[in-house]
């Protein structure tokens, strides 16, 4: 099999059914073996209901259904156990963005990339949406010093093995692409028409700022120090104790030379609480260091591409 | 297969052809049969085409090609993952080590020593290079307790069970003596001979002194932790116990004699947070304890690798030690 293409269907869009048509004719004229997987998340009945219209497709189509809205992350592994292709083109439940540039991105996966990831140009959603995915993606590549500019895009061309080296978990599926280049794969990027956008529009609820800072933070954790947690809390925890003993050694010294007495200095509190910190950091990333010493020696740090 | 001779490579494209026609060279007095494992650790020039060439014309030739640039530890610990030999011996890509070593190391190996170290005891590096090196290796002598002068020489002899279950990570390769001999490995070492670098540059700077001190320091600690961690927490928390003791005979002192001078609730607040220090690091080494024993404790059973079966000769005189094998 050439081609998987993996649908994450999240909301019951009334032309879901036209939307899978046109894959498949956009499939059909590339004279490749392929499937076409629909991985339904917690939209209840809706796909069992618009089978009958797929049903000519019923040859190439397999359709699944997670009773509990789940993760990206966890659908993509589901979707990933019952496909057979080489190349999977992963999509949300709409088509996002133009046919042609479809064919573009599947085109440009040549045998030196293993991921292309679209960046939609002249993008069709209000201005301010624009602007915010502006500034997370800005921040992403800032912090992870990747160069993707558009990670919220839901079309993503993966060759089969990038999808099953790189795990991903929880919120992270959007960060796959930056997971994956950590890992040594070739991740590129197309740009791309933008055709609808059916996403959430204006100002999210707070906790949705929250997560996503919270995601970035776990990123940026998860690719530089899982194997080494120390080096992390060991910089926080003897910043801390520095500051304490600092700030003890100034009233220390003030008492001897000075004769100001010691008992009654606050800051003193301040100093043996910075340096309690301080322990306190260190020793959760201690902690830290031995879960991964006992707990990940097994897990391999380096992606072979080939043995000869 | 007897013998695995894993070779890490990083932009070695000259000395490439060289080095596999040295190590062949020595191969031919081999009356074993051996493999070579060259490992690609994301090379950006042509390293990887010639070992396709070269694999054409070597049929005991493996090669692994990473996907990026992993460090050195990440290449070796690859080629052991690999290795189908009873001894995996290791060496340098640039043509600095000398394969003619190679006998030397297992002669030793033969001798009953799981773990043969080369010593570079002639350098033929800059200065510049060979003291950080001497103190580094002076610092790990003094830490681990393991008597090498040459840590960093890639040219060792391993038995090959004692060096896969170390199961390494990060940039280890420097203490995998250290390491193995705190499972009980018999570490030792022989003089080699160095050669000075003819292509390529160097791939060490000098600022790595200091990362290996903080990798010495923590490996240590990580070791002594991971075997009982609640000991360890335990003993870090000592002196916030005794803190916690002081400022609470003090603030009861306080109480009792109605000290003025400082404030009133001074000792009060030092005892509490000194109490909460000692308790955060006992409930730590708790956690720690469910840690390491929900683990399937492999790092625990590293010594069992080291165990040799006593056997009686024929004659039944002389009690021998024979070195188990592991399939």
């Amino acid at each position: 099999m050439k081609y998987s293409i993996i649908v994450f269907l999240e909301d019951s869009y009334e032309d879901f059914p036209e939307f899978i048509k046109n894959l498949n004719s956009l499939f059909s004229a590339l004279n490749a073996p392929f499937e076409i997987l629909i991985m339904a998340n917690g939209t209840g009945g809706f796909l069992r209901n618009q089978m009958k219209q797929l049903e000519d497709l019923n040859h190439r189509l397999k359709a699944f259904e997670l009773s509990t809205k789940s993760s990206e992350a966890v659908c993509l592994q589901a979707a990933l156990k019952e496909s057979a292709g080489e190349i999977i083109l992963v999509c949300g439940s709409y088509q996002q963005i133009t046919t042609d540039s479809l064919r573009q991105a599947l085109v440009s996966l040549d045998d030196h990339t293993d991921i292309v990831n679209p960046w939609r140009q002249k993008r069709v959603d209000p201005p301010f949406n624009q602007f915010q995915s502006k500034v997370f993606n800005f921040l992403v590549r800032k912090i992870t010093s990747s160069n993707l500019h558009d990670l919220s895009c839901t079309v993503r061309v993966y060759r089969r093995q990038v999808l099953e080296e790189t795990e991903v978990y929880g919120n992270m599926y959007r960060f796959l692409p930056i997971v994956a280049a950590r890992r040594g794969f070739k991740t590129i990027e197309v740009k791309c028409e933008h055709q609808q956008e059916r996403g959430r529009t204006g100002f999210y609820d707070l906790s949705s700022y929250i997560t996503r800072l919270i995601d970035i933070f776990t990123l940026y954790f998860n690719t530089r120090f899982t194997r080494k947690p120390l080096r992390f809390f060991s910089a926080i925890g003897t910043s801390f104790f520095i500051i304490g003993f600092l700030i003890a050694l100034y009233v220390f010294l003030q008492k001897v030379f000075m004769g100001i007495p010691i008992g009654g200095r606050s800051v003193l509190l301040l100093a043996l609480l910075s340096m309690v910190l301080g322990v306190q950091a260190s020793s959760v990333g201690l902690l830290g260091e031995i879960i991964t010493f006992t707990h990940a020696r097994h897990k391999r740090e380096y992606s072979i591409q080939k043995i000869i | 297969m007897y013998l695995s001779i894993v070779v890490p490579l990083y932009n070695e494209e000259e000395s490439l052809e060289k080095l596999l026609s040295s190590i062949l060279e020595v191969g031919k007095d081999f009356d074993f049969t051996y493999e070579i494992i060259f490992v690609d650790d994301g090379s950006t020039d042509k390293t990887w085409q010639i070992i396709e060439r070269l694999k054409k014309t070597t049929p005991h030739l493996k090669a692994i090609k990473f996907r990026r640039n992993y460090g050195q530890t990440s290449a070796m610990v690859a080629g052991f993952d690999h290795a189908s030999g009873e001894i995996i011996v290791t060496m340098d890509g640039d043509l600095q080590n000398d394969p003619a070593d190679i006998p030397l190391l297992l002669k030793k190996i033969a001798e009953g020593y799981d773990i043969v170290s080369g010593w570079r005891k002639n350098r033929k590096d800059h200065f510049s290079r060979v003291l950080p090196s001497k103190i580094a290796n002076a610092i790990i002598s003094l830490s681990t307790g393991v008597g090498l002068h040459d840590y960093g020489c890639s040219l060792k002899a391993y038995r090959a069970e004692c060096v896969k279950s170390l199961r390494a990570y990060g940039e280890m390769h420097r203490f995998f003596p250290a390491l193995a001999s705190m499972t009980g490995a018999q570490v030792t070492e022989i003089p080699v001979s160095h050669h000075p670098r003819k292509y390529g540059v160097s791939k060490y700077g000098f600022s790595r002194i200091l990362k290996v001190l903080s990798d010495i320091f923590a490996m240590n600690l990580i070791i002594r932790f991971s075997a009982m961690p609640l000991k360890g927490f335990a003993v870090c928390s000592l002196p916030f116990l005794l803190l916690t003791v002081a400022f609470g005979i003090l603030a009861v002192l306080s109480l009792i004699y109605q000290w003025t001078s400082g404030k009133a609730l001074f000792f009060f607040i030092a005892t509490a947070l000194s109490s909460m220090a000692f308790v955060h690091l006992i409930t730590l080494g708790v956690l720690g304890e469910l840690v390491v024993g929900t683990s399937d404790l492999s790092h625990t059973q590293l010594p069992e690798i080291t165990k040799k079966r006593i056997t009686v000769d024929k004659e039944g005189k002389k009690a021998q030690v024979a070195i188990i094998q592991g399939s």
